[in-house]
């Protein structure tokens, strides 16, 4: 992580008075380190206590067979980590969960980069639509899932405004392909307002005469986004995406309510198996292990496009 | 991997002072001063609330012994996760609510205290008064590990204007003709659904999930998920599969019941009748519409019919187990039963007459307490029940998805529901 | 400047912005609406859009049957401890991983950045366990602790790392020469122009702290402790059943008041981060 302006760049020595034999012990570069260290320590002890510490704890348990009820809680080795291998069900559930973030990821940075576009031409009353698309940030989860419940089912509004565009539209919440895809929109609708805010904040960033520059030297819509918005925008792109992709990987309370999983396992994505595990199947061993595989998946995943950003994003040299 | 090292010793560390500091709570000495009493519900309701310290409050008069005693009322969706949580965390309350879908684990685990022994010590506790059928789910080996101190039978609501509208007899009529069956009930609410538009038959909560609640209508054919001694699967059985191939037919051939991803509201008028349990008659308070409430109908078997229960249990290493269970003796009394019954059907043969029971349910008849509440519960079975329910449960309604389309072949639908299901009935 | 938008075009995005507007506005229309409703009307199909008697008992109900003035205040009291700790850490951490040079940084960040990557399903147990052992449950600290310090805060300090990391150095070097330290150069330069990274912190978090569910119903067993979300679970009637219109109306007001900050606060901070150049 080369961060620092190589203007930046301080000697060594810098501190030290000219003349003297011996540099003092405090030089900028040891002041620097010791700043450094004092600024990352709040976040630095809360992540040993609050991430690590438990981090650790998961893995323990996760060698052990728990029952919680009957207060039993046996070392096994690896059994659990065996049962990642023979859990039939796991196979379609990563496929699950694969399906669901990417749907998710792609849908809603597209979502908020075209609202934030939008939102971003000389139109009055953006302020207004702004908050609407803000809003659902703020409702009750609860309230939210069981509105698009109603809208989504059979003979629901969604279905009532297709008929009467001469349409048949099909069971959303029933059918393998439909259920996910209901999912992925109704959890894209309430979170997109987030990203579609730093969007814009990344978009009015973008000098406008950039743009005016380009337009003399003849690009067209599609080359101007591409050459000048994108690039400048990338480093929200990266955040945007981090941050979609790991939410992504947490979502659960929404397909509790929707779908419970199903149809079949086709909803059933990796946080909510693991939560069924734990919390409602009571192997609580097991699922910790598969705490452990989702940690591992997420950690891949960010390790990816953070190695990737070097690539593609602006500032990140 | 380096920088993993020394917090995985930290959280090594860390844990065996934590399991070190459970393990102490649970043998330390009875410590000095009155001892309080913790017990999670999943009730909010202000009414029941006060009604539960009440009781606290009249117990603690007798007994000083006994410190502050709090109810913890835990969110209903999320109760067994909750309180599986706090156990976990080595924070187990001294008494809890069980929900009868978790009952067999929690009765079966070995976390609960058996309660014979103290509720027969109690004075005038009459033990034996308690039903068979209400306490057989909470009992293992002859012992009973929870009280069952709600049971509530589920019966048919009846929108009495609906079935008018569409010409049709009501299901008093059809029942003092001894014609209230299955077929006859879909038939029903086929015509109401032809002649008004509104949906026919709701089995409220299963909403093609909750398929547990389909046990009151395979009842009639005396189909079971499992045998008695939950080892073998049922799903394939000649019962089950005719009970099924009617429910199937009636909902995509007959329209008789709302198709999957359609809900329908009985209690807004929105549907001719639904399956439920009978405390909901409380919805129909300010209904606009004419009701009735019925029995559920008869299938080629005969009659039948369906409880819902929860129970009260004492957690067995809770430090006060011994104090927590005299409470328990002490709530559920004949005395305090009978305050109870106001919103929770009792147990108690007793107490079961259309007289108590009119009190606590104004809105009911007694004609209707006594065919639907009554004999309800002296002959009720509960909902399907197995440990591991909440794994089983989640199999079965994955396994019975493709059941619930237009062209179903229902028989090797059920034969994959006992293919998924069979290895983990062996257990 | 833009040109003006030619007037076909205008048209044709207004169209446009109000089609898209229906799917994000009707579940709140009927959320609040539905709060106004007499209980059996709420789930009557089709959906009506405007009560047909306007009920606002339910309103009062909320303040009758929970303490809910006082959990308002619980989860307003904790949000903004909240907010402002993690603006605090999130600010030093994310200048500090961004902006200085010290020997094992990369590998600090990602035992940093890990936090981010765990669901709170994942460490709920460890973390009770540990509170637990304590004494802490039935307290707000875990509510406190844990979001300014653990998991949630890493996101601010990602957040405020993207932002520091475009911050143009000659400002700094400047700072330098006038003989500003290190954290003077911080707190005196780089920290005032992040106001706007530090608004985004601020929305993310206080609206993840207000919204969070799992662990305040963990944690937490007095209903005078409670926080908001929790509360809004326990407006139920005698058998169990949810109170629907009672439950609206307290969703209704915990998500309308921060509605209305957000509408108060976005232009400051949407325009804010432009003239700053948080230039992506």
């Amino acid at each position: 992580m080369t961060t620092t302006h190589p203007k930046l760049q301080v000697p060594d020595r810098a501190g030290a008075r000219p003349g003297t034999g011996t540099p003092p012990f405090w030089t900028v570069r040891r002041r620097d380190n010791l700043v450094g260290y004092l600024l990352i320590t709040p976040q630095l002890v809360g992540s040993v206590l609050f991430v690590l510490l438990p981090l650790g704890l998961v893995v323990w348990y996760s060698l052990h067979e728990w029952n919680v009820l009957a207060g039993t809680f046996e070392f096994v080795g690896g059994e659990n980590y065996d049962r990642l291998v023979t859990d039939a069900n796991l196979r379609e559930v990563l496929g699950a969960t694969a399906l669901f973030s990417v749907g998710l990821v792609v849908l809603n940075l597209a979502l908020a980069l075209f609202l934030a576009i939008l939102l971003n031409q000389r139109l009055r009353g953006t302020a207004f639509f702004r908050t609407v698309f803000f809003s659902p940030v703020v409702v009750s989860l609860v309230a939210w899932t069981i509105v698009w419940q109603f809208l989504l089912q059979d003979d629901g509004g969604l279905n009532g405004l297709l008929a009467a565009a001469g349409v048949e539209g099909p069971n959303w919440l029933r059918g393998e392909g439909t259920a996910m895809l209901s999912v992925v929109v109704v959890q894209v609708l309430k979170n997109v307002g987030l990203n579609m805010v730093l969007f814009l904040a990344a978009l009015q960033g973008v000098p406008a005469q950039l743009y005016e520059a380009a337009e003399l030297d003849g690009a067209g819509v599609r080359t101007r986004f591409l050459r000048i918005t994108v690039p400048l925008i990338s480093p929200t792109i990266l955040l945007t995406s981090i941050i979609t992709v790991v939410g992504s990987l947490q979502v659960f309370a929404q397909i509790a309510v929707l779908t419970q999983g199903g149809p079949g396992v086709s909803t059933t994505v990796l946080v909510y198996y693991l939560y069924q595990q734990a919390f409602q199947f009571h192997h609580f061993g097991y699922g910790a292990t598969l705490s452990v595989l989702l940690f591992a998946i997420v950690a891949l995943l960010t390790l990816v496009q953070w190695r990737m950003r070097r690539r593609w994003v602006f500032n990140e040299t | 991997m380096k920088p993993f090292a020394k917090p995985a010793a930290a959280a090594l560390a860390a844990l065996l002072t934590l399991t070190a500091c459970g393990a102490g709570g649970e043998t330390a000495p009875a410590a000095q001063g009155p001892q309080p009493l913790r017990m999670t519900i999943w009730t909010s309701n202000e009414a029941h609330l006060k009604l539960f310290d009440e009781i606290a409050a009249e117990y603690r008069k007798t007994h000083p012994d006994v410190g502050e005693i709090t109810f913890d009322p835990l969110p209903f969706e999320s109760y067994t996760t909750t309180l599986t949580t706090q156990i976990a965390g080595g924070n187990a309350p001294d008494l809890a609510w069980i929900l009868e879908s978790s009952a067999p684990d929690f009765v079966s685990s070995g976390a609960l205290a058996p309660l014979d022994d103290t509720l027969r010590k109690a004075p005038g506790y009459e033990f034996d008064d308690l039903t068979p059928s209400a306490v057989k789910l909470w009992q293992a080996e002859g012992k009973l590990y929870a009280y069952p101190f709600s049971t509530s039978p589920f019966g048919v609501f009846v929108n009495t204007d609906l079935l008018k509208e569409a010409g049709r007899k009501t299901p008093a009529e059809m029942i003092d003709e001894g014609a209230w069956t299955w077929e006859n009930a879909a038939a029903e609410n086929a015509a109401v659904v032809a002649g008004t538009g509104k949906a026919g038959m709701v089995v409220r909560d299963f909403d093609y999930k909750g398929w547990d609640n389909l046990a009151t209508v395979w009842g009639g054919w005396g189909a079971q998920p499992w045998s008695e001694d939950g080892r073998t699967c049922g799903f394939d059985s000649p019962e089950m599969v005719e009970a099924m191939t009617f429910l199937h037919k009636s909902i995509f051939t007959d329209k008789a019941f709302p198709g999957p991803g359609t809900t329908a509201d009985f209690f807004a008028g929105d549907a001719a009748m639904t399956i439920t349990q009978i405390s909901r008659a409380s919805l129909l308070q300010d209904a606009t519409f004419g009701w009735d409430l019925v029995p559920l109908p008869a299938g080629p078997k005969g009659e039948y019919s369906v409880i819902g229960q929860a129970g009260l249990g004492v957690f067995k290493n809770s430090p006060n187990a011994a104090a927590a269970a005299d409470f328990l003796a002490f709530f559920t009394n004949p005395a305090n039963s009978a305050k109870l019954a106001a919103y929770f059907p009792p147990p108690r043969a007793s107490q079961l007459t259309a007289e108590t029971l009119a009190k606590s349910n104004p809105l009911l008849k007694p004609g209707q307490l006594q065919k639907v509440v009554i004999s309800g519960i002296e002959k009720g079975v509960v909902k399907p029940n197995h440990t591991g329910q909440a794994e089983l449960s989640q199999t079965v309604r994955a396994a019975l998805d493709p059941l619930w389309q237009p062209g179903a072949d229902v028989k090797a639908v059920l034969g994959g529901v006992c293919a998924k299901i069979a290895p983990m009935l062996g257990t | 400047m833009k040109r003006e938008i030619p007037l076909r075009l205008k048209t044709l995005l207004y169209g446009l912005l109000c089609v898209m507007c229906v799917p994000f506005v009707f579940p709140t229309w009927w959320m609040v609406t539905s709060s106004l409703k007499p209980i059996g009307e709420i789930f009557a199909f089709p959906p009506k859009l405007l009560p047909a008697d306007w009920d606002f008992s339910a309103y009062a109900q909320v303040f009758q049957l929970q303490p809910f003035a006082s959990q308002y205040v619980n989860s307003l009291y904790i949000a903004l401890i909240v907010t402002t700790g993690t603006m605090a850490v999130a600010a030093m951490a994310g200048y500090a991983f961004a902006r200085i040079r010290f020997p094992g940084q990369n590998v600090l960040f990602v035992v940093v950045l890990l936090g981010l990557l765990i669901p709170s399903e994942v460490t709920i147990v460890p973390l009770f366990q540990m509170f637990h052992g304590l004494g802490l449950t039935d307290t707000h600290w875990p509510l406190i602790l844990v979001p300014i310090l653990g998991a949630p805060s890493v996101l601010a300090t990602f957040i405020m790392r993207q932002f520091f990391i475009s911050l143009p150095g000659e400002l700094e070097e400047a700072a330098r020469m006038d003989g500003l330290g290190r954290f003077g150069t911080f707190y005196r330069i780089a920290l005032p122009l992040a106001r706007p990274a530090l608004g985004a912190v601020a929305i993310f978090t206080f609206l993840h702290s207000w919204n969070l569910y799992l662990e305040p119903i963990v944690y937490l067993s007095s209903p005078e402790k409670f926080t908001l979300p929790q509360a809004l679970t326990q407006f139920v009637d005698a058998y169990g059943g949810p109170m629907w219109n009672v439950q609206l109306a307290a969703a209704s007001m915990t998500a309308l008041p921060v509605l209305v900050v957000f509408v108060l606060a976005q232009r400051q901070f949407i325009e804010g981060l432009a003239h700053t150049g948080v230039k992506g």
